[in-house]
């Protein structure tokens, strides 16, 4: 079933928990190499930032061989139906072509395997929206089956999500064609498979023959908990069903049940945060933190509680008081938490992702009033302008 | 860390007892971090508060004294630059460690504050009269120097932006190339000087340990804005594209040396892509000059076989620079 080799992906594991306790002191280098020894790897790895590198070339050299492919076979494609079988032709060439560089080359999460991955499924897929007459819930259910057959074999995350965002959809897409009674439930079905979704993932991770899916699990955990909070969000209920099923509602006028939803909207982030810190669980935590901000756009669109500038100002307030006030009580871990930073080194730390983040969201000062001082005056650019004043 | 794989390698003799029990005793005592969700509180309050901040002074221009207005960015901006110099550990060309997290956030909302407190006093009563470039290369000057005195990376990336402003161009990573109009020549000059002052800056504080890991964010800056400038440069000048692809080469030539030297994997791979959009903008402009159809098979052609060489030359440099830090 995966692409890979099941002892290979074991040896993988067994070599980075001994790096991480190689890192922590609790083996020593010896005994490290002799591990890495014992447990050979033969996957082909790069470092993260030529694998982006690699990532974005592949992705060339696929585009622009179906520009030529589609340049070559110009007087047979006569109508769309030519053109989408030329793009699921190139999916299976892409298909072709990772399978054999995964058993040839053996390459793993390189770059170049996620571009062909990527590229083939969105060949096969698109395929269909360019014939143009296959329905909504066709397209779900056949993105659905392929990304799970994607997922089950190359064990990819991302592609793992967008297997359970299509499954939703499906249903989604099917549900709003039975009728007044199966439209009024939709919010409740989604919430329900969802939290199915949650639970299942976390009794499969546990099985040990999942193993090489945890990332896979983890990241479908995320989205159904984030897929089970919108299902009630009383703004996408509202705005989908006004959209979906002309409700023509007008503004100030509400959904029936709208204190249900708002209460769920309210109670959901809260209760995610809760179980985040009981179990000291990352997931549940983050998301619930995502959902907070939620929870305050959706009361915001529909009630001005505050004029934004004094909620800005309160909410900053609140947060940077708060947060000084956790870091005073973390100073010495309680509880089992901590404020510490956690010591595996991210990559994004060290490309210093804080400060472009810092720089994005900066406006530097006042804006130019329109003199004979702007820049850009003369050929000297810059520096030349410097020397007036 | 996963106790049952130590379990397994202790049954396969890999690891002996003790070092068996200093896992499980490590990962008895792992804690759960917060330290990432408490920072991103706290940045999204001192962004809000300072936005906010902005926004209600905007809006209350006529009904509050101005006097009131300015004293209360000014408390706010001076308290935090106080509890800032009372905090800060003695000033040193290395890198020090701020004294704890709140001390970033405080020094972040102070220099926010004083952005905008500049930004009032110029709207309001024009204190730095109408020469535009004086009210910026105030901020400018204060968040350069604070960078340094408090050893603030975040701080020093709003003093870059805030020099590329006072020189006309907007460096916020996400709108370099849709806030720009690249297509003007002085924007480009402009580019190249800003580019090449940043890179070296960066060449400064790595070679003469002036804030040796400044050098990073000076580097990375000053590397995207000339490469793009040089691109442009091709772009544009139909008569001298060719002196901007040989100007481009002799600074992705520096680049990539300082790149080796540092072992640093990130401007390697910037370098190269840069250089082969270069590339490719030149074989497509010999290939535009051919005017037949046989250039367009040609030049996908090119795409192709060059994109594949492109992978096999990274391949090649990955195993060239073994252990890399970025």
């Amino acid at each position: 079933m995966l692409a890979y080799n099941s002892q290979t992906l074991d040896n993988l594991e067994i070599q980075e928990e001994a790096e991480k306790a190689l890192r922590k002191n609790c083996i020593t280098v010896p005994t490290y190499k002799a591990i890495e020894a014992a447990h050979p790897v033969n996957f082909y790895t790069p470092n993260p930032v030529i694998k982006i590198g690699l990532f974005i070339l592949t992705v060339v050299i696929i585009s622009f061989s179906l520009g030529l492919l589609s340049l070559m076979a110009m007087d047979m494609l006569r109508n769309e139906d030519g053109f989408a079988g030329l793009c699921i032709f190139a999916g299976l060439v892409c298909y072709g072509i990772l399978e054999i560089f995964i058993r040839e080359k053996k390459l793993f999460r390189a770059g170049v395997d996620d571009a062909l991955l990527w590229g083939a499924i969105l060949l096969i897929c698109s395929s269909m929206v360019i014939v143009g007459h296959i329905s909504a819930s066709t397209v779900c259910l056949v993105v659905c089956i392929v990304t799970v057959l994607a997922t089950l074999r190359f064990a990819d995350m991302m592609i793992a999500g967008v297997a359970y965002l299509a499954f939703l959809g499906f249903i989604f897409t099917v549900a709003i064609k039975l009728g007044p009674v199966a439209k009024t439930i939709v919010p409740f079905l989604i919430m329900f498979i969802s939290i199915t979704v949650y639970i299942a993932a976390k009794k499969i991770s546990a099985y040990h023959s999942s193993r090489h899916y945890k990332h896979c699990l983890t990241i479908v955990s995320v989205l159904s908990l984030l897929t089970l909070y919108l299902a009630g969000n009383y703004f996408v209920v509202r705005e989908v069903s006004n959209e979906m099923f002309d409700l023509q509602l007008q503004d100030g006028q509400s959904i029936p049940g709208a204190i249900f939803f708002w209460i769920y909207t309210a109670v959901i982030p809260v209760v995610y945060l809760y179980l985040g810190i009981r179990k000291k669980d990352t997931v549940l935590l983050r998301t619930g933190m995502i959902l907070l901000a939620a929870i305050v756009f959706t009361i915001r669109y529909y009630h001005s509680v505050l004029p934004l500038e004094t909620a800005m100002v309160i909410g900053g307030l609140v947060l940077t008081v708060g947060a000084w006030a956790l870091i005073r009580y973390l100073k010495e871990p309680k509880h089992g938490f901590t404020y510490a930073e956690p010591e595996d080194p991210s990559l994004a730390d060290k490309l210093r992702l804080e400060s472009l983040i810092i720089a994005q969201t900066y406006v530097p000062g006042a804006q130019p009033a329109g003199n004979d001082v702007q820049f850009g005056g003369g050929t000297g650019g810059g520096g030349g302008a410097s020397g007036g004043y | 860390m996963n106790i049952k794989v130590f379990e397994k390698l202790r049954a396969a003799a890999l690891i002996n007892d003790a070092e068996l029990t200093a896992v499980k005793t490590a990962e008895d005592q792992q804690l759960f971090s917060l330290h990432w969700e408490i920072k991103t509180l706290l940045y999204l309050g001192v962004l809000l508060l300072s936005g906010g901040l902005g926004i209600l002074i905007y809006k209350n221009i006529d009904t509050i004294g101005h006097q009131v207005i300015l004293l209360i960015i000014g408390v706010i901006c001076a308290g935090c630059f106080s509890y800032c110099i009372r905090k800060k550990a003695p000033f040193s060309w290395a890198k020090v460690n701020s004294p704890n997290a709140f001390f970033d956030y405080a020094l972040l909302l102070g220099c926010l504050t004083f952005v905008t407190f500049v930004g009032y006093l110029q709207f309001q009563y024009t204190a730095f009269g109408t020469a535009y470039g004086l009210a910026t290369f105030i901020p400018l000057a204060v968040l350069t120097v604070s960078a340094y005195y408090f050893d603030h990376l975040g701080v020093l990336s709003m003093a870059i932006t805030n020099l590329a402003a006072w020189m006309g161009i907007a460096v916020t990573p996400f709108q370099l190339l849709s806030a720009n109009d690249f297509g003007s020549v002085q924007l480009i000059y402009t580019g190249v000087i800003l580019g090449g002052l940043l890179l070296l800056l960066a060449f400064i504080s790595a070679r003469k340990n002036l804030k040796k890991h400044f050098a990073f964010t000076y580097q990375n800056f000053g590397a995207h804005i000339i490469f793009i400038a040089c691109v442009a440069g091709m772009c544009v000048y139909d008569a001298g594209w060719l002196a901007w692809f040989a100007f481009m080469a002799v600074i992705g030539f520096f680049i990539f040396k300082e790149a080796f030297r540092e072992r640093s994997f990130y401007f390697v791979l910037i370098t190269v892509l840069y250089g082969y959009i270069a590339l490719s903008i030149a074989v497509v402009r010999l290939l535009i000059t051919t005017n037949d159809i046989g250039g367009v098979y040609l030049g996908l052609l090119y795409f192709i076989g060059s994109a594949i060489g492109v992978i096999v030359l990274l391949i090649s440099l990955n195993k060239k620079i073994k252990h890399a830090s970025v």
